[in-house]
């Protein structure tokens, strides 16, 4: 489903390669976590996925499209079948919770119909559906997380991207994201994690891939954190 | 499809507008403002304008006679004056008709005179040119015309007068250029400002998939909006300022300063502020969300 080969990425012809030569592949199905200490390349990593930056050298394919050909009219498209999930969440603060994830499906085009049948369904999923009308802002981070899961899921795609997504949130709260991440993996969607929280990785004992000085260090199919690093 | 895809960018763009209100009624108020400014030095303008050519209009050429040409020398004058392009109008004025002038403007200081047995007055052609500017050539050629006396046309203060329309219309134009430029550059500005302050939700909108023609459109609709408010408000507002400078030079008997007619002055003032307002919130929407669509 995802597949990198020789990929490289610097910013500039001046500075080094952020990812120096990064070779994996991901499955259908998986549940990955990227982590590595700050400035070892996992957000540039995603952002590559979501085709939010080119690489600069090297082969990078999502569903079989090699992104470096991609064209720019393309992309829209791509993302509706990536969910992105942020450490920031990047709602829209003056909107209800319906609103922030009726608008992922309305880009698309969907009808009214359905955005008024899956946005309760998604909502409930996160465990949201009781503050539908809440606007964000009036939410804890807890809650805005979900939603913003709720909008990653929304258009059913089939893989989530998630940078830092407990990076804001307490242990608690942050399990209680973790697991609804493995909920929608369990039903078959791709779910890539960056991230630092110990803890989750450890907990979860997924498949981790550890980057360091842009390079994968390690690749682990059911790993922890200690070990990964 | 095409249709439910304008009432969804039309709902948002109105949707936009009262979410951002207090950003709404800003942009609007800077529109108004810099417009009702430009309009209102647009409208003084086209008046100076007017009344410049009104004045200059008047100008005319007055061509008397020779008394001692003869009939057919006469009628060969009239002949050419008739057939000369560059005149708009010529009217004879038969000696009579001059005294009877005369004796109506002066009325009693002429008592005593016997002018009708003894008229000192000659023929004489009144005559104004198509083109006021060209008053002072053509009543040069004119004096070499058989039958012709003598040529009057005010000379000196004619030229005068042309030069004092000239610079008062070119002055006119070039502060109502800079006006207008300041107004493109404020209204671009303040645009730009209610586009940049939502730049995260364009960022959002990017991340979840929505094509830049999806972005685009409310935003555009929302400039389209702002412009047009901005436009229509400061139109209503001149509408007031000119009814009531017409009214004050009525009662004021300043009948002379002949103003333009009310809907000639509020049709050039639609027709140049309502583009400037509209285009300015469409194109101003549509550049200044360049940068925050690639993403």
């Amino acid at each position: 489903m995802i597949e990198a080969v020789q990929l490289y990425k610097r910013y500039d012809k001046a500075s080094p390669y952020i990812l120096d030569d990064l070779n994996f592949t991901i499955e259908r199905g998986e549940f990955v976590f990227v982590i590595g200490q700050s400035g070892a390349g996992k957000s540039t990593l995603l952002k590559l996925l979501i085709r939010e930056i080119v690489p600069s050298k090297g082969t990078l394919k999502i569903f079989g499209q090699d992104l470096t050909q991609m064209p720019q009219r393309r992309v829209p498209f791509l993302r509706r079948n990536i969910g992105m999930v942020f450490q920031d969440f990047r709602l829209l603060e003056n909107r209800t919770a319906f609103d922030n994830v009726a608008f992922a499906l309305q880009v698309t085009g969907a009808s009214e119909l359905e955005v008024k049948r899956r946005v309760p369904y998604v909502l409930e999923l996160v465990g949201l559906a009781a503050k539908a009308n809440c606007r964000v802002c009036d939410l804890s981070g807890g809650e805005q997380q979900r939603i913003g899961l709720a909008r990653a899921i929304a258009n059913r795609p089939a893989i989530i991207v998630a940078d830092e997504p407990t990076g804001n949130l307490d242990p608690a709260t942050s399990l209680d994201i973790m697991n609804l991440l493995r909920g929608i993996n369990v039903r078959g969607t791709t779910v890539l994690v960056a991230t630092h929280d110990r803890e989750i990785v450890d907990r979860l004992q997924k498949r981790v891939i550890c980057l360091e000085h842009g390079r994968i260090y390690s690749d682990q199919s059911k790993g922890v954190y200690a070990r990964a690093l | 499809m095409l249709f439910n895809g304008f009432l969804y960018a039309w709902s948002e763009a109105m949707k936009g507008l009262y979410r951002n209100r207090w950003l709404s009624i800003a942009c609007v108020g800077v529109v108004v403002v810099t417009l009702l400014m430009l309009g209102t030095f647009m409208m003084v303008s086209l008046n100076i304008d007017f009344i410049t050519d009104t004045v200059k209009e008047q100008v005319e050429i007055v061509v008397y006679v020779d008394e001692a040409a003869t009939l057919s020398e006469r009628d060969e004058l009239r002949a050419l004056l008739t057939a000369n392009e560059d005149l708009s109008e010529v009217r004879f004025v038969a000696r009579e008709e001059a005294l009877r002038r005369l004796q109506l403007q002066l009325g009693d200081l002429l008592e005593g005179y016997d002018l009708e047995a003894e008229n000192p007055l000659r023929d004489s052609y009144e005559i104004r040119t198509a083109l006021p500017e060209s008053v002072s050539t053509v009543a040069r050629d004119l004096e070499g015309y058989p039958a012709v006396g003598s040529v009057f046309y005010g000379q000196g203060v004619v030229e005068n007068l042309f030069t004092v329309t000239k610079v008062l219309q070119s002055v006119g134009l070039l502060l109502m250029a800079g006006l207008a430029l300041t107004a493109v550059f404020l209204i671009a500005h303040t645009i730009k400002l209610t586009v940049f302050i939502r730049s995260d939700e364009i960022m959002i909108m990017k991340y979840v998939g929505a094509t830049n023609w999806f972005i685009r459109w409310p935003f555009i609709l929302e400039g389209l909006t702002l412009g047009l408010l901005g436009a229509v408000l400061p139109l209503a507002g001149l509408y007031f300022i000119y009814s009531a400078a017409v009214e004050w030079v009525v009662s004021n008997n300043l009948l002379f300063l002949s103003l333009l007619p009310m809907p000639v002055t509020m049709l050039v003032l639609a027709k140049y502020l309502v583009p400037l307002g509209t285009g300015l919130g469409v194109l101003g929407s549509a550049f200044s969300m360049g940068r925050f669509l690639r993403v």
